[in-house]
């Protein structure tokens, strides 16, 4: 059965997050993901006020990155939240935003040593372990925590490189692709398997995610607004390869990449064609967002992130979800 | 009147309409910094416990919405024909 995650930006006061937490708990999520960026509120205090006023609902990061946190701070910090809520709490980690850490000169220099050798970190000091590590990027000597862990925290890898893919099914428990299309999915599934085959474990032994921009309404024209100007984010940031792949033209992501990059939003916004949103997007009535997520959950995912915008109107939308998505696969 | 005493007023047949109005005035505010934190935590505390669609609920959401958005409380109340409850904020105002 597909479990669903949620994602929440913490732009929004504390408050506003806590509640759409609430929300998502009573409605049936099984997982609230909080993003990690220095610019917005921070990823662990919006996590704990989720912890505090939520009982069952798994959360974490998703995803934090190793570049501007040393992970062994990622595993004190789960190990903590962990403390709190014994069994809730995972830990997504991927190579981060490239934008933000531009803006604070860091590199996302050897991404593949950095991501394995940090959750070889991540692991072993939240699950209390003493860790002797002279890697590539983290040499670490006896680090350990001055507490007990009672549960490991499962760690889940960002990815969308087939490098990156094969290499999260590899050292992870859960992979969180960044793609909303099916084709993009099912490609990066096979990956996926390669990096299962090469450390000799099972499939039921990882999580497949896939972390979507998802936006549903009962009116397309409004989750079409809502979806917009993420779809133009993702444009802009997307490889060539990719942008080919899905027959949108490289001069037009650039156009809004430089729209973007000189704050015109309009501008922006207004190139974003009905192909780009199908490409990098779930968007539409429920009925829509359904028939993507049974494709998905075809190609092999198990888990269906809900990112953002969500929607329009964010208390809505996970209405819409509880009464018009959720009974569709939780009833199955 | 205290806003507290004025929300007593709303009769139970109009709570979860007018719980649901008043979230959506608070959740859509653009004048959500001028919420105080103490009040966003009460607020919270009754959301987690289903408690909002009850008269202490109603009394936290209606003093929440009152301040980050006194002129939409006020119109959506009067859509919900709660007359008596506009005429008490008007003067509370």
């Amino acid at each position: 059965m597909v479990e669903f995650g949620i994602e929440f930006v913490p732009r929004e006061p504390y408050w506003k997050i806590t509640f759409y937490a609430i929300q998502a708990e009573k409605i049936g999520f099984d997982y609230l993901w909080i993003t990690d960026h220095f610019n917005n509120r921070n990823v662990y205090v919006s996590l704990a006020l989720v912890s505090a006023y939520t009982e069952r609902i798994k959360f974490g990061p998703g995803v934090t990155n190793p570049y501007l946190v040393h992970p062994v701070v990622t595993a004190q910090a789960v190990a903590t939240l962990n403390e709190v809520s014994p069994g809730r709490v995972v830990c997504g980690l991927g190579v981060g935003d490239k934008t933000t850490l531009q803006m604070v000169n860091v590199e996302q220099t050897k991404p593949l040593a950095t991501i394995r050798e940090s959750v070889r970190v991540i692991r072993e000091i939240a699950s209390g372990r003493s860790l002797e590590m002279q890697g590539e990027i983290f040499k670490v000597s006896g680090a350990k925590l001055n507490f007990k862990v009672a549960n490991p925290v499962p760690v889940f890898v960002g990815a969308q490189g087939p490098k990156m893919l094969a290499l999260a099914a590899e050292v992870g428990d859960g992979v969180l692709i960044n793609a909303s299309h099916p084709r993009d999915i099912e490609n990066a599934v096979k990956f996926v398997r390669e990096g299962l085959e090469r450390a000799g474990k099972r499939s039921e032994d990882l999580t497949v995610s896939a972390y979507t921009s998802f936006s549903v309404a009962s009116d397309y024209d409004k989750a079409l607004k809502a979806v917009v100007p993420v779809v133009a984010y993702i444009v802009a940031g997307a490889p060539e390869m990719i942008l080919e792949q899905h027959g949108i033209s490289v001069e037009l992501a650039s156009k809004i990449r430089d729209a973007i990059v000189h704050a015109q939003w309009k501008e922006a916004f207004s190139c974003v064609d009905n192909n780009m949103v199908e490409a990098f997007s779930i968007c539409g009535a429920p009925e829509t967002c359904i028939e993507k997520i049974d494709k998905l959950v075809k190609v092999g995912v198990n888990q269906l992130v809900a990112g953002s915008p969500i929607g329009p109107n964010m208390r809505r939308s996970i209405n819409i979800i509880a009464k018009e998505v959720f009974p569709h696969f939780k009833e199955k | 009147m205290a806003l507290e005493r004025i929300a007593r007023n709303i009769p139970a047949s109009s709570w979860s309409v007018a719980s649901e109005r008043l979230i959506d005035i608070i959740l859509n505010s653009l004048n959500a910094s001028k919420m105080p934190s103490e009040l966003a935590k009460t607020i919270l505390y009754y959301w987690q416990r289903g408690q909002l669609v009850t008269e202490i609920g109603l009394e936290r959401l209606l003093e929440a919405s009152v301040i980050l958005e006194p002129e939409k409380t006020i119109s959506s109340l009067e859509e919900l024909g709660l007359s008596e409850i506009v005429a008490r904020l008007k003067e509370k105002l």
